[in-house]
């Protein structure tokens, strides 16, 4: 398959990512879309890996594998960010009793 | 040498895509199938049964409900999930160790010791502030 | 792999990130506030000196890192401005908050995500140091527990960087996918080799840019700003304002002086924009605030905007200007934020700029300290911030760039107004009706001292400069 393909792919999951913070209220939703948007770039990391590596197998055995590495270090910074922020969810429906974003307004002046 | 998570590299995509190498999903999906199905089995054959005359009648006595069927979860579970998300995930950096073990030699044990002490520092911070206890 | 000879390198890091364990530790024992302070106060000045020890040169350790005069010099400032940090979070936190152990714990780790940063010579580095700075820069500004807008701006803060650095990463997926390499020599290689840029380059590189942008919240990317550092306590405030940016700053430099980006025409325009944007809107908004915190947020978003003025100029020169107007800027604002800080009471920090009405009358050494700040900041003679924007002027005009240098001039102008309104209240006669019954948190020690500190340093630097600019001059030429 070409590489064009993974591309729109990640392209298109990225985008339903970008909609989804766009348009949703609800705190959780929020952080299933960022997941969409991470995950969208994992994907088209592997992708790229696996393209430089067929395309330079020949002369370096271990080309590509950056992109691959990069892929472990994306997966656990967005679970210790989801953590952060279920975290601070908590804090938020201990205060409002929602995670309904519209009720974050009180900085507006 | 530090090998790639994908091995066998210069195959050719057509070469994979016959019907054949399905296979192997396919054995996944009736593992997948199966499990479910013996652990159901399994609960409802080794699960002890009380029935009780209460627990046989219907619930639909009468009484009004009160307040939200949607009760919060208490925080402790909240925290439990948390928590595990984050040890969880650790793992994954296992595995590219567990690929190069041999590659990495005594060096790369030595990293992934001190990786995991650095996690057992957490772990030990999480029991003592007592975020596991679970009665109270 | 792993070997120890690199490790001396990476000293200042090192120190830095076991100390943050073995606070975690000691809270994990024993919660003793006064330990906990005076131990972060301890590592961040061993972080400090130890930079002493690294040998002179540019090494590489791994391919991660770059350990060179400027990653050293930025290493220096960030210790310093968290030593400061620290100090004045202690009485701070005492009167607002319980538990305020963990507090060190995030800012150690956000600290050391800047410290790194600093030496990141390679995209995972750089996201990861990113990260592990924001991450727990979310937790600091929910800190309060008691405060709705800590939450209120944590939760905001949370979800717009990580929409960030997912475009961050993207742009980088993008970059990587054009060149095959995640380090930036090996973008720099990939890219002289093809020559012209292409298009996929280009989008990769403006969501790079998008990244970059939000976290030195620059004018398209800049709305999360003042929510953001009103709801945040003070100190904390203070460390987005500084440590954050500056961190992100200095990689920025690093990233495009590298690898040639700003070569291309389209990318440098793009940049032209967004600081005069920056430098126009930072300033213009900040005219109609009230809230203190509102308006230094605004004016950090100007102050940023001169910054791209130097990194735009691509010479030495730039350079050296962009490093000595961080330092002024660190300087600057965190004698801001701390002034802030002295003047909150256990109900609530002082954050309209009434609350420092006739405060000469009343403090009158803070009110010449507060008023220096704010004269440095607007650029008045004899004050750091004014060597500090002349510079910045030299930088832009000896490579003509005439319409970065215009609008900085006239910013600079619009500024004068807001940072003199200040002046003017503080100045202005007792208002006898609120006579706030809660004593000012500040102490003598340590904030006096401190704040007397980041005064007289900005007199300094904006007396006799050249005991600055020679270490600058050293470190400025290596990078390129």
């Amino acid at each position: 398959m070409p590489v064009n393909y993974y591309i729109f792919l990640s392209l298109a999951l990225f985008a339903i990512g970008i909609v989804g913070v766009l348009i949703r209220r609800n705190a959780i939703t929020f952080f299933m879309c960022i997941e969409i948007m991470l995950n969208a770039v994992n994907l088209l990391l592997v992708a790229f890996s696996k393209m430089h590596h067929a395309k330079q197998a020949a002369t370096l055995a271990t080309a590509g594998i950056d992109g691959q590495i990069f892929v472990f270090f994306i997966m656990v910074v967005a679970a210790a960010e989801v953590s952060v922020g279920l975290a601070i969810i908590v804090m938020l429906f201990r205060n409002v009793h929602s995670v309904n974003v519209n009720f974050l307004n009180r900085l507006k002046h | 040498m530090i090998y790639l998570l994908q091995e066998e590299l210069s195959k050719k995509v057509m070469d994979v895509n016959d019907i054949a190498s399905y296979l192997p999903i396919g054995i996944q999906i009736v593992c997948a199938a199966g499990l479910v199905a013996f652990l159901m089995l399994v609960t409802h054959l080794l699960g002890p049964k009380r029935k009780t005359a209460d627990k046989l009648q219907s619930f639909t006595s009468g009484i009004e409900s009160h307040g939200d069927a949607r009760q919060p979860v208490a925080i402790k579970y909240f925290l439990v999930a948390i928590l595990f998300v984050l040890f969880d995930v650790e793992v994954i950096f296992f595995y590219p160790y567990a690929v190069n073990f041999k590659g990495l030699g005594w060096s790369g044990f030595w990293a992934v010791l001190l990786f995991v002490g650095f996690f057992l520092c957490g772990f030990i911070y999480i029991i003592k502030k007592g975020a596991l206890k679970w009665e109270e | 792999m792993i070997s120890l000879t690199g490790l001396n390198l990476i000293l200042p890091q090192l120190i830095i990130a076991l100390a943050a364990i073995i606070v975690m530790l000691s809270i994990a024992v024993k919660r003793c506030h006064r330990f906990t302070n005076l131990f972060t106060l301890l590592s961040f000045a061993a972080a400090a000196i130890s930079v002493l020890y690294i040998p002179r040169g540019s090494f590489g350790v791994s391919s991660l890192f770059v350990v060179d005069g400027f990653g050293k010099f930025f290493t220096v400032l960030i210790a310093c401005a968290g030593f400061v940090i620290t100090l004045m979070s202690y009485h701070y936190l005492n009167a607002r908050e319980k538990r305020n152990e963990e507090y060190y714990i995030l800012l150690l780790l956000s600290s050391l995500g800047a410290l790194t940063m600093v030496i990141s010579n390679h995209f995972v580095s750089f996201f990861l140091s990113l990260e592990v700075l924001s991450v727990s820069l979310y937790a600091l500004i929910g800190y309060l527990k008691e405060e709705p807008a800590g939450i209120e701006s944590g939760i905001k803060y949370l979800v717009l960087a990580a929409v960030s650095s997912s475009f961050l990463l993207f742009g980088i997926a993008l970059i990587y996918m054009q060149t095959g390499h995640l380090d930036l020599s090996g973008i720099a290689a990939g890219l002289s080799s093809s020559g012209e840029f292409s298009g996929v380059f280009i989008a990769g590189l403006a969501m790079v840019i998008v990244g970059i942008g939000f976290k030195m919240a620059l004018v398209p990317f800049h709305l999360w700003t003042p929510d953001i550092y009103a709801g945040a306590s003070a100190p904390v405030s203070a460390f987005v304002a500084t440590v954050s940016k500056g961190a992100v700053f200095a990689f920025l430099l690093r990233l495009f002086y590298s690898t040639g980006g700003l070569e291309n025409k389209n990318v440098w325009t793009v940049f032209t924009i967004i600081a005069v944007a920056s430098m126009l809107f930072g300033n213009w908004l900040a005219l109609r605030q009230q809230n203190i915190k509102r308006l230094l947020a605004y004016s950090s978003i100007g102050h940023l905007g001169y910054l791209m003025v130097a990194f735009l100029a691509i010479t030495d020169r730039g350079m050296q200007a962009a490093t000595f107007y961080l330092v002024v800027y660190f300087t600057g604002m965190l004698a801001a934020f701390g002034t802030v800080i002295y003047m909150s009471n256990k109900k609530g920090e002082a954050l309209y700029i009434d609350d420092y009405r006739g405060l000469f009358w009343k403090k009158p050494w803070l009110a010449a300290i507060f008023t220096t700040v704010m004269l440095s900041l607007a650029g008045i003679p004899l004050t750091a911030g004014f060597l500090g924007k002349l510079y910045l002027l030299t930088a832009g005009t000896e490579v003509g760039i005439w319409l970065l240098v215009i609008v900085l001039v006239v910013s600079s102008g619009i500024g004068l107004f807001y940072y003199l309104r200040v002046v003017a209240v503080m100045f202005a006669g007792k208002n006898e009706n609120e006579a706030s019954s809660e004593p000012v948190i500040g102490k003598i020690f340590p904030h006096g001292l401190v704040l007397t500190l980041l005064f007289l340093l900005l007199l300094w630097f904006g007396v006799y400069p050249s005991s600055l600019l020679e270490i600058i001059q050293q470190i400025a030429s290596v990078i390129r």
